[in-house]
């Protein structure tokens, strides 16, 4: 990047140290907002301070313009002349000055924010580190982005509405001071074309959230059907898959097109009201002029304030009222998600501790598995009943599970969620890598770098991962699948856990490897406790011992 | 992160300006109508600074009286009136079409991204695709609200008002003429700054959103390994990485408002200056100047308006190249034709295949499958197993040799995707013709009809995305059923059934077995059990078929085939006994 962009002096270059915000049961949506932006009071206040001389500047310039035409052009008078265009450039010197200290202070009260909301909801909903009460789904991608984004743009209603209000009243008494009917007739007619204007942006503002929703769906499907890109080319479903697509695209186009006739009557209306309000204001200025009342000066400035009245009032209409609404939607989902997010971790000195390598037991209704300290135990279960067993291994506060873990004969739900961690270690059957590299993704865990080494030859990674240095593509999509279960079992097995549970671990590994995975997978665990949920013969061939754990009738052990 | 090794192409400057032209076709008469009510509607916004000018020329000499102010007030409304009626007819009109010619590259987009050759698409990531079909569509659409009104409106309003300003006294206009240029260098130093920024920003809020993603997909995986702490830190990182660019872009916005305020001062001092002169020899008034002002006032609004859209309309553009650029790709060129014999359903001859430039897979490979059986392929990963599923699907396109396959071969792999939608479109993708008896006949056959009394809506319940979650399992169950639907004659399984971890396997082995009833079928199979049970078994190795044949000619032949088989027999001996000996 050029030397010549500097970055904002008082923006700091790594994150900011954040503390999440506080969203008890009772608080509502607007309250919430208000808290949100009223937090960074030391970054707003300049800011709308700034903006406030901004926009006056921004509205003194008619009137500067005025009264020079006024006091030099109509004079003949040359000093006048240079002393109104010095005025002219003080003026924008200051304005100037004071547009970027507005901008860049509201930008950082912008940035401050998302990313104490993002921080809030990555450790309330994201990563939980006692686990949450259910895990999130996509819909967390949208809040963590457009919803943290429109709420922390919430923050801009206390600088620019503030300031266009000043400026307002600022137009509204420089009239007064020439005329008291004009001052009168802003201070009236501004607020009712405030008023008018939001009624009809009102109306275009439900119907673009809903166009933009028909577009999101468009989007989305395109989306889906390119994931599913293989899956289509194999069916030979190419044809089809397009018309489903052209049918959602001409729908959206539907809405598109009303949309745009919304807009033409919203413009049409805000037009209208405008132009014709700023009209009354000339002519009764021309009317006052006409009737000796006010001087040339005065007609010239009175008319230079009344079209910077124009962008106030549509900028309060068309930028601050949407706001307002934006963010306070987008407060209510983010609210929502982090509320029903109820955290029952018992932290603190009275939970029991447990030894370094503890003795595991889980109990299903009909059998118990235990696992000794350095065993390597193997369970054989139909799909419901692991996936059963599995879930309660991964967090076992999960409420309502009938599995029961226990360490060291002490129920796992009674421990604190990272005495639990730092003894029992998880591998899901299904895989997620990182983006990065192989190396990144493995050293994760990883807590010596010599484990990596190992653990990529356990996992039998050695002959595709040689070059730990390769990126591993977006999902792992450099990989087939078999690698990256190869590639998974190599990062649990880096990890060096005093418990490891491996899920499925190689079911989509072609049974060559998966022989020299199971002849290995002993020696890189010993010591170390390890239970394997696996219904392939040739890991279960390695274990110590291998439990059946039953199917009850209904499928549920 | 990801290498550009082939990635997609993307349309020059000439390309998309003449593919927008092709598509702009059946509107241009809409577009010309755009063109004469901006202008019409601009011209009509000039009145009121004009007429104020004569106002104050009247009032200064005397002459004026109640019946002008009535004239210049009503001239002022109807202008008003007229003025935004004009607008928001011209803005309607524009829009409408920019979303109709947005509405058909994105369907051309989508239908020439579905009959893309799939090497293409792997090498440069579905990722690339993805983002075409997604965030540069929403780009272009998204991009309406700003773009058009600086276009028609704010374009018009500057040359109509730099024609009205030399209408009124040509020396005001020559004046703003001079101050033009400052206007172009400061568009230049922006458009050499600005998109850098901004993109440099939207790539940091690219990475800040898979970030998210992948914590997200990979919860299970974060919470089981104690990943929290690590995966909070990067999505913070990646949260202030945005910041930092978006910061730096607000330095660059604060930058280009003072150049632009310099323009303006500029503009207004000037506009001073040509009025002192001409008032001073009487060649003009101060009405006159009067109206020149405000006019030089209104030209500046939209001037910086422009300036600031450029940004918007070059991300635009290159939005809009890069949707162009796969939309119009050229067909590619239809693999040779070849026939198989009597008997034979797929018959390769001397094929030869890489991935682009790389190395040698497949060199004189020959192979026949013979129709109405079922074959195995099996071999360790890497063998090239699933690249020859997917040179007999006709999904690679062989580099030398030919390949005859039956007109309709069918492929599915162990990548399941359930489509958002319901279980009926799920299920007729490949089949748009099928009612909900051939479905339910479908389903009961793969048994997979149990799944359908789980389901809220039985056929109408939505899955996939946001929908209805399915397992693995179940997924696999659903696109063995879809195949089933789609009724081809060659259908190749690709490890279709490895998903499975348990006893699910039986189940899909089943619904394996009910798809491949009464047809040819290639099954790549990893599990040994599934290989023995098909009529005839290829082992590969290295790209070359070593050992072809039936279950017990390979088992007595004692080869590779032989070997595994035994490794296999005795891993399940040796565990069933472990089994017994089991708490």
């Amino acid at each position: 990047m050029p030397p010549s962009i500097p970055a904002i002096p008082w923006a700091p270059a790594d994150p900011p140290a954040v503390q999440p915000f506080a969203a008890d049961p009772g608080t509502t949506a607007g309250r919430f907002l208000l808290r949100v932006i009223l937090s960074v009071r030391r970054v707003t206040v300049p800011a709308a301070l700034a903006a406030t001389l901004w926009q006056v500047g921004e509205a003194a310039v008619p009137v500067v313009m005025g009264l020079a035409i006024d006091r030099a052009l109509s004079t003949g008078d040359a000093g006048q002349l240079v002393l109104w265009i010095g005025a002219l450039v003080a003026l924008y010197v200051g304005l100037t000055t004071a547009a970027k200290f507005a901008v860049q202070l509201t930008a950082y009260a912008i940035q401050l924010l998302q990313h104490r909301l993002r921080s809030t909801l990555s450790t309330g909903v994201l990563h939980p580190v006692a686990g949450g009460a259910h895990a999130p789904d996509g819909g967390v991608v949208s809040l963590m982005t457009n919803d943290v984004g429109r709420m922390a743009n919430g923050v801009q209603l206390v600088i620019m509405p503030i300031a266009r209000v000043v400026t307002i009243g600022f137009i509204a008494v420089s009239l007064l001071t020439t005329h008291w009917v004009l001052g009168l007739a802003v201070l009236v007619g501004a607020p009712v074309a405030v008023w008018l204007m939001g009624v009809l942006s009102e109306r275009l503002s439900r119907d673009t959230r809903e166009y933009q929703g028909l577009l999101a769906t468009t989007v989305g499907m395109a989306t889906d059907v390119v994931a599913g890109y293989r899956v289509v080319k194999g069916i030979r479903a190419e044809t089809e898959a397009t018309r489903r697509y052209q049918q959602a695209s001409q729908e959206t186009l539907v809405g598109a097109k009303r949309n745009a006739g919304l807009l033409g009557r919203f413009l049409m209306g805000s037009g209208v009201v405008t132009g014709v309000f700023v009209a009354a204001v000339m002519g009764l200025a021309g009317w006052f002029a006409v009737d000796g009342q006010l001087s040339i000066g005065e007609l010239i400035a009175a008319v230079g304030l009344a079209q910077a009245l124009l962008p106030q009032i549509q900028s309060i209409a068309n930028d601050s009222i949407p706001n307002l609404a934006g963010s306070r939607a987008s407060s209510a989902r983010i609210l929502d998600a982090l509320q029903t997010e109820v955290v029952v971790a018992p932290e603190g000195d009275d939970t029991p501790s447990v030894t370094q390598r503890p003795v595991l037991e889980v109990s299903t209704s009909s059998t118990t598995i235990r696992v000794e300290p350095g065993e390597l135990v193997g369970v054989r279960t139909d799909d419901v009943t692991a996936a059963r067993v599995a879930e309660a291994l991964l967090d076992p506060r999960e409420s309502g599970s009938e599995v029961v873990v226990r360490l060291d004969g002490i129920a796992a739900g009674d421990l604190s969620a990272r005495d639990y961690r730092a003894r029992v270690t998880f591998t899901p059957h299904r895989v997620t890598l990182f983006s990065g590299t192989i190396r990144d993704n493995l050293t994760v865990t990883a807590a010596a770098p010599e484990l990596v080494t190992a653990a990529v030859r356990a996992a039998a990674c050695d002959d595709f991962a040689a070059d730990l240095d390769l990126p591993v593509g977006e999902d792992g999509n450099r990989f087939s699948g078999g690698q990256l279960q190869r590639l998974a079992l190599a990062r649990a097995l880096a990890s060096d856990a005093p418990v490891l549970v491996l899920h499925d671990p190689t079911t989509a590994v072609d049974s060559v490897t998966e022989h020299t995975i199971a002849e290995r997978l002993r020696a890189v665990r010993t010591g170390r406790s390890t239970l394997l949920i696996t219904s392939s013969p040739a890991l279960l061939n390695s274990c110590d011992r291998v439990v059946d754990v039953p199917v009850r009738v209904g499928g549920v052990a | 992160m990801s290498q550009v090794s082939a990635a997609l192409p993307v349309a020059s400057g000439r390309e998309t300006a003449r593919e927008v032209w092709r598509l702009s076709r059946g509107h241009r008469l809409r577009l010309v109508t755009v063109g004469v009510l901006g202008v019409a509607s601009t011209a009509v916004n000039l009145i009121p600074p004009i007429i104020i000018g004569f106002l104050v020329d009247r009032v200064r000499a005397g002459t004026a009286d109640a019946g002008t102010v009535l004239v210049v007030a009503a001239a002022m409304v109807l202008s008003a009136i007229l003025g935004a009626a004009g607008t928001a007819v011209t803005i309607v009109l524009a829009t409408r079409v920019y979303h109709t010619i947005l509405a058909g590259l994105r369907e051309q987009l989508v239908r020439r991204a579905m009959t893309l050759p799939q090497h293409l698409v792997e090498r440069a990531g579905t990722g690339d695709l993805i983002s075409r079909t997604s965030d540069d569509v929403t780009a272009v659409a998204d991009a309406a609200p700003a773009v058009i009104p600086a276009l028609t409106v704010t374009a018009f309003t500057i040359v109509v008002s730099l024609g009205g300003l030399a209408a009124l006294e040509w020396p005001y206009a020559v004046a703003f003429a001079v101050v033009l240029p400052v206007y172009v260098l400061v568009m230049r130093w922006y458009l050499r700054i600005g998109p850098r920024v901004y993109g440099a920003e939207r790539a940091a809020m690219s990475a800040r959103a898979q970030q998210i993603l992948e914590s997200q997909r990979g919860y299970a995986t974060v919470l089981g390994l104690g990943l929290t702490e690590q995966r909070h830190r990067s999505v913070l990182d990646a949260s202030w990485g945005v910041a930092v660019w978006t910061l730096r872009a607000r330095v660059v916005q604060a930058m280009l408002s003072l150049r632009l305020n310099f323009g303006e001062c500029l503009s207004l001092a000037t506009v001073l200056v040509i009025g002192f002169v001409l008032i001073d020899s009487g060649a003009s008034t101060v009405g006159a100047a009067t109206a020149a002002m405000l006019l030089v006032l209104r030209l500046l609004g939209p001037i910086n308006e422009l300036v600031f859209v450029v940004d918007d309309l070059q991300s635009a553009l290159a939005s809009l190249s890069r949707m162009i650029g796969v939309a119009t790709i050229p067909a590619e060129a239809d693999e040779p034709a070849a026939t198989a014999g009597a008997g034979v359903a797929v018959r390769l001859n001397d094929v030869a295949f890489r991935y682009g430039d790389g190395p040698r897979l497949f060199d004189n490979l020959v192979l026949d499958i013979p129709a109405g059986q079922r074959t195995a392929v099996v071999g360790s990963s890497g063998a090239g197993k699933t690249t020859l599923a997917a040179v007999i699907a006709g999904i690679h396109l062989p580099e030398d040799g030919t390949v005859a396959r039956p007109g309709r071969t069918t492929l599915i792999t162990q990548e399941t995707h359930v489509f958002a939608g319901s279980l009926r479109d799920n299920l007729t993708l490949g089949a748009p013709a099928a009612s909900d008896d051939d479905i339910q006949a479908a389903l009961d056959a793969t048994g997979a009809a149990g799944l359908l009394d789980l389901l809220p809506d039985g056929l109408n319940t939505t899955i996939g995305t946001g929908g209805y979650p399915l397992t693995d399992a179940q997924a696999q169950q659903l696109a063995l059923t879809r195949l089933l639907l789609a009724d081809p004659e060659l259908a190749i399984l690709d490890e279709a059934t490895a998903e499975a971890g348990s006893t699910h396997a039986g189940l899909l082995d089943r619904a394996a077995d009910a798809v491949l009833d009464g047809r040819t079928g290639l099954v790549i199979a990893h599990r040994l059990s599934q290989a023995a049970t098909c009529d005839r078994i290829v082992v590969m190795e290295h790209g070359r078929i070593i050992e072809n044949g039936t279950h017990d000619e390979l088992v007595a032949a004692g080869g590779v085939y032989g070997e595994l088989w035994s490794a296999w027999e005795a891993g399940r001996n040796m565990n069933n006994k472990a089994g017994r000996t089991g708490s």
